[in-house]
């Protein structure tokens, strides 16, 4: 497998990738970050087209190709990735949780797990922005900002009917 | 000058936002679409017409109170900020590390484009013009490919994944390369008007100027790295453009072109870490301003004039579209491809553009009374002769399928056809 590299001054880098056979992969990178993919039948074919995708999506569509890239669905639970290691999650209170029926303050949530609560869904409403004295009760939905190890710990305070 | 209304910028802007519309349905490249608009809004068109006269009605203002003009401060700053910015990102692209690992076979395509192409110029403008000046500015105005219109095309066309992109850009980097140094010696010459001592002073500055922004682009790595250190968008972008434009400001200021103080600090910027949040914050500011740029040409431009030109624009297109398709056949055989992909590098560079106008205003802008009437044909024939080329140069392009089919098997088979090669 050969892999050939040049410039293209005023647009970004190529770079050529042999497949088997005569194929070859055409990767044009543009300075904008966007990236073209062409096949060519072979050397000295015209490359044709296949899709063009952005920086982002490029770098997604390259670690699961690589093989890095594994995020398994979950339907028990919602999760958004803010970064690579930030998480927004949502956690249901159960009616057995520690957590119900305490106080923000009295639940010292950050202190013990890392995680923020940064909003509570009650019923229809959400309190955006919950306070100190806000109480937890059995029921909310808590959407809950950390990493992914402050997150797991958050799991096992909502799963643990009490602690001393 | 003339003051600009603010009614005037949104005409000027909502024209081009329109050109350029209807440039991307007819597939067309939108650099004549720009031309074509401001010729239309120009007080040579639209201030001739009789408005109210013609709708019968006293309530629309005459056309020359609707006309924008080319010589109001608004429109011709913008113009001149879209050349800095034309030739800052030419720098910004322009990394002397690369250009010299490929040095070789740019070397030997640009020189070949360069020779055939500047020559049959200057020899088309003295048999003009009978004089060196004139021709000097002929032969840049039809030497240039225009970087823009060929670079856009090669991403339309997918030609970029091919071949043939290569040995286009590598030529194109030539033509740069050469045409910020000529840019410097056509702004003093044409300061310097027929008088070649004067010339030769104004040549002097222009060189000493060069050689001191050399310096502060060599030495000066580190403060540029420095001076963009920011994580906000707005202060890379305030900083770049107030580093760029003043020193282009002072450039002219001293009477060297703007252009060339913008080109290299466009190259000492491409050697920091933030060339790539340059290129994708600074390109809106520079496609705003070219078109401007664009637009302004065509405010300029007498129409009436075109007939005074019309047989040279004729015989210049008649010249150097094949010294093109010979010039780029040849580079793409240095490169070492085949017959067919030689002779899309050669349909590829026909196309003229951005820096043949550049050119053409740099003739108007610094002709005294001695080179005023050459310098104003000079003009209307590269207008003339950008809207025949860029138009001529993307068709070229778009159906290189039928001219390969027809030209590529009579290169093969020299014995069989006229040939005008000897491969």
């Amino acid at each position: 497998m050969a892999i050939y590299e040049s410039d293209l001054p005023g647009v970004g880098k190529k770079f050529e990738v042999e497949l088997d056979g005569e194929e070859r992969l055409i990767i044009v990178t543009h300075n904008t970050g966007k990236r073209e993919v062409f096949l060519k039948p072979d050397a000295d074919a015209d490359g044709e087209k296949l899709f063009e995708v952005s920086d982002r999506l490029a770098r997604t569509i390259g670690t699961i190709l690589e093989g890095a890239y594994f995020q398994p669905v979950q339907t028990e639970r919602v999760e958004t990735m803010l970064s690579d290691e930030t998480f927004i999650e949502w956690y249901g209170v159960s009616e057995d949780a520690e957590l119900a029926g305490r106080t923000l303050a009295e639940a010292r949530v950050r202190e013990r797990t890392g995680v923020s609560i940064v909003a509570i869904q009650r019923d229809d409403e959400v309190v955006p922005a919950p306070s100190p004295d806000t109480v937890i009760e059995a029921g909310d939905t808590l959407v809950v900002v950390g990493d992914r190890e402050d997150c797991r710990e958050f799991e096992t305070l909502l799963g643990t009917v009490d602690e001393p | 000058m003339a003051e600009t209304a603010l009614i005037d910028v949104g005409v000027l802007f909502a024209t081009v936002a329109v050109a350029g519309l209807v440039a991307n349905r007819l597939d067309q490249s939108v650099i004549p679409f720009y031309i074509v608009a401001g010729i239309l809004l120009s007080p040579y068109v639209l201030g001739s017409l009789d408005l109210p006269a013609l709708l019968g009605t006293g309530a629309v203002p005459h056309g020359e109170a609707l006309a924008l003009s080319g010589e109001s401060e608004f429109v011709h700053l913008g113009a001149e900020l879209g050349i800095v910015f034309l030739l800052f990102f030419l720098g910004l692209e322009f990394n002397l590390d690369r250009l010299l690992d490929a040095r070789e076979r740019i070397g030997k395509a640009g020189t070949v484009d360069l020779a055939i192409n500047f020559g049959i110029g200057l020899l088309l403008g003295y048999a003009l013009f009978g004089a060196f000046v004139p021709a000097f500015f002929v032969a840049g105005i039809v030497y240039i490919s225009s970087s823009a219109i060929i670079t856009k095309s090669l991403l339309d066309l997918g030609w970029i994944a091919n071949d043939e992109a290569d040995p286009m850009l590598g030529t194109l980097v030539y033509e740069d390369l050469f045409i910020a140094v000529y840019l410097a010696v056509a702004a003093a010459l044409a300061v310097g008007g027929g008088d070649l001592g004067a010339a030769a002073r104004s040549i002097g500055l222009a060189i000493g100027f060069i050689l001191a922004l050399l310096l502060l682009v060599s030495l000066g790595t580190a403060w540029f790295q420095r001076s963009l250190d920011t994580d906000t968008n707005e202060f890379v972008v305030l900083r770049a453009i107030g580093i760029t434009v003043l020193i282009a400001g002072a450039a002219l200021a001293l009477g060297v072109s703007e252009a060339v103080a913008a080109f290299f600090v466009g190259m000492a910027f491409s050697s920091t870490d933030h060339v790539h949040d340059l290129e994708r914050l600074l390109e809106p500011v520079r496609d705003t301003f070219a078109a401007i740029f664009f637009f302004w040409i065509g405010l300029e431009t007498d129409p009436r004039l075109f007939l005074g030109v019309a047989g040279l624009v004729a015989v210049a297109a008649a010249l150097t579209t094949p010294s093109k398709l010979v010039s780029g056949y040849l580079g793409g055989r240095i490169y070492g491809l085949d017959e067919r992909r030689s002779l899309r590098v050669g349909l590829g560079m026909t196309t003229r553009g951005e820096f043949s106008l550049i050119i053409a205003s740099v003739a108007l802008a610094g002709a005294d009374a001695a080179l005023a009437e050459v310098a104003g044909t000079i003009y209307a024939f590269a207008v003339g002769y950008v809207l025949v080329m860029s138009v001529l140069g993307t068709s070229l392009m778009g159906y290189s399928d039928r001219i390969e089919s027809v030209v590529v098997p009579r290169l093969e088979s020299p014995r069989g056809g006229a040939a005008p090669t000897d491969d």
